[in-house]
């Protein structure tokens, strides 16, 4: 068993990109299960050792590569508190919100076996409560879209400006339409702790969709 | 000289270097229509390919 250091490894991207792998699973399933697009778009692969959908349209496969490209060096450098996968109706009003809190803890020393076997199987337990969280939730209004917010802070922003240039795709500051619902109905999913981070994922449903 | 340092904490919260911001994108997904368009036109391609085989 190998123990690494600090001084081994580049802890936040490590963390960052166990993150923005899961975030990209989590986003294709949560379109799936929460039928944002047509299910003939998404095609059956297996992540974290589980069946997941994942869509196969190359142009949201892009676009979600491309948010999660911006948001990376937020969640390296610890500046990403939450990503949030909102889905909007018709009039762009959220409905729900799939908010992804995460931070990471103080770190000494971690073992690579414990990383990669612990965090994969924490991970998985996410994908499994995704799965199913339409049984707990309210059927969507025809039409919905969706949108991926960050709660950041402005400082760290200035990591985000190069790689948003790169890949010509420039954010904004949400609006408070955008970002906040009224009294909504929390539901929580699924928390983790391990070494490396600590997520939390809960939904905020709006009381009255249609 | 404590007044002062608090004018200034208060300074720095409301100049924005630390102030808590919501981001996203520019850009838009693709709609669901579009999507929609996309598999027909897939499906109809995909049943073109099988009738020339």
């Amino acid at each position: 068993m190998t123990t690494l250091t600090r001084q081994d490894l580049n802890f936040g991207q490590v963390v960052a990109d166990i993150l923005c792998e899961f975030l990209e699973v989590a986003i294709h399933l949560i379109l799936y299960v929460r039928e944002v697009y047509p299910s003939g778009i998404f095609q059956k692969r297996k992540k974290y050792n589980v069946p997941v959908q994942m869509s196969c349209h190359p142009e949201l496969n892009q676009y979600i590569q491309d948010t999660l490209h911006c948001v990376k060096p937020l969640i390296e450098k610890n500046d990403a508190e939450k990503v949030v996968v909102v889905i909007m109706d018709k009039e762009h009003h959220p409905v729900e919100r799939f908010v992804f809190e995460m931070s990471q803890p103080p770190l000494l020393s971690i073992s690579s076996d414990t990383l990669l076997s612990h965090v994969e199987q924490l991970l998985r337990a996410f994908i499994l409560k995704i799965s199913v969280c339409d049984a707990v939730l309210n059927n969507n209004p025809p039409g919905c879209s969706f949108s991926v917010l960050v709660h950041t802070r402005d400082a760290a922003t200035r990591n985000m400006e190069k790689v948003q240039v790169i890949k010509d795709f420039p954010w904004i500051v949400a609006d408070e339409q955008e970002a906040h619902m009224q009294e909504p109905r929390l539901i929580p999913l699924k928390t983790m702790t391990s070494d490396i981070v600590k997520m939390q994922l809960y939904v905020e449903e709006r009381a009255q969709k249609t | 000289a404590s007044d002062t340092s608090k004018e200034q904490a208060k300074y720095d919260l409301s100049s924005g270097s630390n102030k808590k911001v919501i981001l996203l994108p520019c850009r838009n997904p693709p709609s669901r229509e579009r999507v929609q368009l996309w598999l027909e036109a897939r499906k109809q391609y995909e049943s073109l390919q099988i009738g020339l085989l």
